[in-house]
């Protein structure tokens, strides 16, 4: 039993809410957390905070029919009422800190991140007062680009009526297929062979909206970007009340810079090494890998604490298309041996499950007998779970830092779930107590 | 032209309301910015900018989804974050429905002010100014530190109401205490007789027993509020005021958030009519209640951004709709 303390959970993660109250023995904090019908969050907290130290579990994971976004909002609005109910300390823990990994390239309905080369098809809709005027007093600004953008528009519009006809791009159409007049003809006159790609690179996970991200063309001359999330997240847990935030391997270390207020970081790392030494037979044999360079410290780190090999997969980035067939591998590259040997591959974060089952697949070319691949959070979204089911991966062992069951459900006994409750409930406990954190793992 | 006038109106909208957003941008006379959102497969909001904001007067428009309110809030924020990290001058951000805005005060123990949060939210984001419509209560405008303008669609209901009706038929009521204010502000501006109920609330979303306080009879009653969530309020309003004697019964009402059951509500009441603004997105309502009318707000908010551009004073759109 723990005094003073009061454990707080939100929708997103109740078992390990659960959980953690149960090692630490106390109930959770009785709360209301629902939705109005306007769809605004409703939370009231119905034990008192004064005084109290407040920890507040809430994953950043939306799945089950809930959603992420809800989540969030839900955490700060609990880390607000807290505040304005005088705790004493309000500590958001986040087992899976929410948008600490923004892909910087849009991604497309199979979840796959698209190099684009959307200048180059832009580029034949040039007029020559498109181009960006050199900005300087008196010169006007520039009014050509409303033309420019018509036609992009049009052209955005009239190849995607056609690709839903089953017109194959203006260049290669044959008689027979069917066409609808007018969208036809105003492709045509155009005359810009514009390939059907350009407008499919900019498919997104939005299924709604379709016809809209089709049309997306950013302005000619303009690099688009992707806004990064990560800062704006830390900001608003600050801005909330937040007096300091417990999460578990962050995708990027940089994100605790982000904060003002203390940022306990802590490992999934002697769970996985457990793992490896315990279920893995023969592992010494084995060889750790990375799937990407981002992650090689992660992995030498769990390679050098049970002194097995390591070996990294390197992606190369293909900016031209290349002819090899298989060009999806032909852009990854493995650095080390891994010929008649048991793979271990080793990163933070499964998402789409795009990275490990293309690393898989290279594996298994080279010759790798079993595949395992340990992560710390699964998040398994979109087609990710088919994806793993038919692709070279044996076993995928992931933590229930987001909730695990249907998952479990769907993969059976391809996902090997581990318990993170205690090292949760021990660091609050800890952190409650002003104690050390650093110690628990120290002998990792 | 110089230096300082050299920044434009750049016109950002949400995935909330676009309509109401190539309305003010056409009412303008320029084009929405392309950028686009979308939300990723594990369901975090992405935002893609297309085109440069460096320098430029950024507006966002954004309101809000009848029950999808912080999807929407979450993309505002990112969009408001994006705009300031791509180092535009100024970020407004444009909310005509402002959410949250009913969770004002402590009213319980424990009880989030969440309209704090939110305000507090848009700041740390990186918003450098406001603009809203008819604010559920004015006072929230004091959560913030930037400026807040608080437009509102009074002048654009006197117009309708000058405009269908005799202002002598009239009586304009009130369905609560805390919106009398806003009904004795049209009842003065139209010089017409003035009504209230009170009611009694046992629990939220939920209406209890009502009085009228005032006189109905062979009157035409024109209920007044600034939104219309599940619409139990105003339709036992309108059964109250028909008791009363009232000839017919109509609603104006700001925001149209008509959530869960709202419209069957409504298609099921004596009220012959429920205007509202298009601050909130309507969908397919309108064709779900033949009831519902809608009237077009984006003069006054394409007006006030421009105002707000230019440096001109907004006051003027509190009392008039520009047409």
């Amino acid at each position: 039993m723990v005094r003073n303390i009061v454990v707080l959970g939100g929708n997103s993660h109740p078992a390990l809410v659960d959980s953690v109250c149960n090692m630490l023995g106390l109930p959770a904090c009785n709360r209301i957390l629902t939705k109005f019908s306007s769809g605004e969050s409703r939370c009231e907290i119905q034990d008192s905070v004064r005084g109290k130290d407040v920890y507040i579990i809430q994953t950043g994971f939306g799945g089950n029919g809930s959603k992420l976004n809800d989540h969030f909002m839900d955490l700060c609005i609990m880390i607000s009422a807290c505040k304005t109910g005088s705790a004493r300390r309000v500590t958001a823990v986040l087992p899976l800190f929410p948008y600490s990994r923004q892909p910087d390239l849009p991604y497309k309905k199979s979840g796959a991140p698209l190099f684009k080369a959307g200048s180059e098809s832009g580029r034949k809709d040039y007029t020559f007062d498109s181009v960006p005027a050199t900005p300087a007093p008196g010169v006007p600004r520039t009014a050509g680009l409303i033309n420019g953008t018509d036609i992009t528009n049009r052209l955005a519009k009239t190849v995607l009526t056609n690709g839903v006809n089953g017109v194959n791009g203006a260049g290669s159409m044959s008689p027979v297929k069917q066409t609808n007049g007018e969208a036809y003809f105003g492709a045509n006159g155009v005359a810009s062979p514009m390939p059907n790609t350009s407008i499919g690179s900019y498919t997104t996970h939005d299924y709604q909206n379709v016809s809209h991200i089709g049309a997306f063309q950013a302005r000619p001359g303009y690099k688009q970007w992707v806004a990064q999330a990560g800062t704006l997240v830390a900001n608003l847990l600050t801005c909330a009340g937040a007096d300091h935030v417990i999460t578990m391997d962050l995708h990027d270390p940089q994100v605790q810079g982000f904060f003002d207020v203390p940022v306990d970081n802590l490992y999934g790392r002697p769970l996985l090494k457990r793992y490896i030494q315990t279920h893995i037979p023969n592992y010494k044999e084995a060889v750790i890998i990375s799937p990407d360079a981002g992650g090689a410290k992660r992995a030498t780190a769990i390679a050098d604490g049970i002194g097995v090999d390591f070996a990294l997969i390197h992606k190369v980035m293909e900016r031209r298309p290349t002819k090899i067939t298989d060009r999806q591998n032909a852009s990854m590259m493995l650095v080390g041996n891994v010929a008649d040997r048991v793979c271990i591959l080793i990163d933070d974060l499964v998402d789409t499950g795009n990275t490990i089952t293309r690393a898989a697949k290279l594996l298994k070319k080279e010759g790798a007998t079993t595949i395992y691949a340990l992560l710390t959070h699964g998040v398994f979204s979109g087609d990710a779970i088919n994806r793993i089911k038919a692709s070279a991966i044996d076993k995928v062992v992931v933590t229930n830092s987001v909730p695990q069951d249907e998952h479990r459900a769907l993969l059976g006994s391809k996902l090997d779930v581990l318990d993170i409750s205690p090292i949760f409930a021990e660091a609050i406990r800890r952190v409650h107590h002003g104690e050390s954190i650093s110690v628990l793992f120290n002998n990792d | 032209m110089s230096a300082e006038m050299a920044n434009e109106i750049k016109l950002i909208s949400g995935r909330s309301h676009p309509e109401l957003s190539d309305k003010v941008a056409k009412r303008l006379g320029i084009e929405v910015a392309r950028t686009i959102s979308l939300n990723y497969s594990n369901q975090e909001t992405s935002f893609t900018v297309g085109e440069s904001v460096r320098d430029e007067d950024v507006f966002i428009v954004q309101s809000t989804t009848t029950g999808d309110v912080n999807e929407g809030l979450m993309e505002l924020l990112i969009m408001i974050s994006a705009c300031r990290t791509a180092s535009a001058r100024r970020i407004t951000a444009v909310i005509p429905n402002f959410p949250y805005a009913r969770q004002d005060k402590k009213d319980k123990s424990r009880a989030p002010i969440s309209a704090r949060l939110v305000a507090n939210m848009l700041q740390t984001a990186g918003a450098n100014h406001i603009i809203t419509v008819d604010l559920h209560a004015s006072q929230i405008q004091g959560f913030f530190s930037v400026p807040v303008d608080n437009l509102y669609a009074e002048p654009s209901f006197l117009r309708y109401i000058r405009e269908n009706f005799k202002t002598e038929d009239c009586v304009i009521v009130s369905p609560d205490a805390g919106g009398a204010k806003r009904a004795t502000s049209i009842a003065d501006h139209l010089n017409t007789a003035f009504a209230l109920i009170h009611k009694e609330r046992p629990r939220p979303n939920v209406v209890g027993r009502m009085v009228l306080v005032g006189n109905v009879e062979d009157k035409i009653a024109i209920l007044v509020d600034d939104m219309a969530d599940t619409c139990g309020t105003l339709v036992k309003a309108a059964a109250v005021l028909k008791e009363n004697g009232a000839k017919s019964v109509l609603a104006l009402v700001t925001h149209g958030i008509l959530s869960g059951n709202a419209i069957e509500t409504l298609n099921g009441s004596v009220l012959s009519a429920l205007v509202v603004t298009n601050t909130v997105p309507l969908g397919d309502k309108v064709e779900r209640c033949p009831k519902l009318r809608v009237i077009d707000i984006s003069p006054t908010i394409a007006e006030a951004i421009r105002r707000t551009h230019n440096g001109e004073s907004v006051s003027y759109l509190f009392t008039h709709a520009p047409v």
